[in-house]
C-alpha cells in the first residue's frame, strides 16, 4: 500500500502540474480539496482520467469522487480494491 | 483628454521587455519549450501556484500582464473600470493541437480536461481577469495577422463604456514556433505617457520586436 501511495503522490503532481510540490509534502491522510491540496474541479475531472488511463477504473458516478479523492489513503485503497491495470 | 500608454510589456520565449528595457533573465538556463517562462516568473516572485496549470499561450498572456502592473498600487482589489482586450493570428491552436493528439486513437483516447479548458483563446483574457480582479470587459479577437490599427479600434471601443478607465490591450501570439506577447496598459485620463496612437503603438512593437533579433 505504501508503494501506490507513493506512486499516486508522483502521479497526482505529475497529471495536476504540482510544480511546487513533493511527493514528501503530501501528508497521506490530508484532504485533496479545500485546505489540502486546494485542488479544484477541473484537478477532479483530471484524477477522474487518471484512474482510468493508469489503473483501469471507470467512475461511472462521478459523484462518488467526493468519498474516493477523501485523501490520498482513500484513494490509493479504492484503488487497489478496484484496479484492472 | 486623449488615452495614453503608461507602460507596456514584451515577451518572446527568451526575453522580456518592460518600456523597452531588457529584464535579466538568464535564456540560457531555458533549455527546453517554455522553461523561459518559468524562468520570469519565479525571477518576479509570484505567488500564484495556478500559473503551472495555464496553457503556453495563458502563461504569456498572464506574464506580460505581471510586469506590467506588478507596481500598480493598489492591486488585487476589484476593479470594474479596467478592460482586457487581446488580439492574435493563431487562435488557441497550440493546445487546440494537443487535445487532438489525446483524442485522435480510439483505444487510447484520454482526454486531459485540464488541457480541454484551454481550447479557447479568450481563457487568457479571463486568466488575467481573475488574477487580478478585473470585472471591466474581457475580449479576445482573432485576425489575420498583426494590426497596430486594429488593435487600437478594438481598445478604443472599450472606452466608448463610459466607466472604463483603462485596457490592458495585447496581442499574444503562440503557435508554429512563434511565442509572443505586446501587452499595454492604457488610459483614459493619462496625465503621461505616450499617445494611444495607431503610429505609436506600430513603433512600441516594432521596436520592442527588433529587440528579439
Amino acid at each position: 500500500m505504501e508503494e501506490l501511495i507513493l506512486q499516486l503522490k508522483q502521479e497526482i503532481i505529475k497529471v495536476l502540474n504540482l510544480e511546487d510540490v513533493k511527493p514528501e509534502t503530501i501528508a497521506d491522510d490530508a484532504p485533496l480539496f479545500g485546505d489540502g491540496l486546494g485542488l479544484d474541479s477541473i484537478d477532479a475531472l483530471e484524477l477522474i482520467v487518471l484512474m482510468e488511463k493508469t489503473y483501469g477504473i471507470k467512475l461511472e458516478d462521478p459523484a462518488r469522487g467526493r468519498e474516493i479523492f477523501k485523501s490520498i489513503r482513500v484513494m490509493a485503497e479504492y484503488i487497489h480494491a478496484n484496479r484492472r491495470k | 483628454m486623449p488615452q495614453s500608454i503608461k507602460r507596456y510589456s514584451y515577451i518572446t520565449d527568451r526575453l522580456a521587455l518592460v518600456d523597452g528595457k531588457t529584464l535579466p533573465v538568464a535564456a540560457a538556463e531555458a533549455t527546453e519549450e517554455g522553461n523561459f517562462l518559468t524562468l520570469l516568473y519565479r525571477s518576479l516572485g509570484i505567488d500564484y501556484p495556478k500559473f503551472f496549470k495555464m496553457d503556453s499561450l495563458s502563461k504569456l498572456g498572464f506574464l506580460a500582464s505581471e510586469l506590467i502592473l506588478k507596481d500598480e498600487s493598489p492591486r488585487f482589489t476589484p476593479r470594474e473600470d479596467v478592460a482586457v482586450v487581446c488580439l492574435n493570428r493563431s487562435s488557441s491552436l497550440s493546445t487546440d493541437v494537443q487535445h487532438q493528439a489525446s483524442i485522435q486513437h480510439e483505444d487510447s483516447c484520454y482526454p486531459s480536461p485540464s488541457v480541454f479548458v484551454y481550447t479557447l483563446p479568450n481563457i487568457v483574457a479571463g486568466e488575467i481577469a481573475i488574477r487580478n480582479k478585473l470585472l471591466g470587459e474581457t475580449s479576445f479577437y482573432v485576425c489575420r495577422e498583426w494590426s497596430a490599427q486594429l488593435l487600437l479600434r478594438m481598445a478604443s471601443l472599450s472606452f466608448c463604456d463610459a466607466c472604463t478607465r483603462a485596457v490592458l490591450a495585447a496581442w499574444v501570439e503562440r503557435f508554429d514556433g512563434v511565442s509572443e506577447a505586446f501587452m499595454m496598459l492604457v488610459e483614459r485620463d493619462g496625465l503621461s505617457g505616450i499617445p494611444f496612437s495607431a503610429e505609436h503603438v506600430e513603433m512600441l512593437y516594432q521596436n520592442t520586436k527588433t529587440q528579439n533579433t
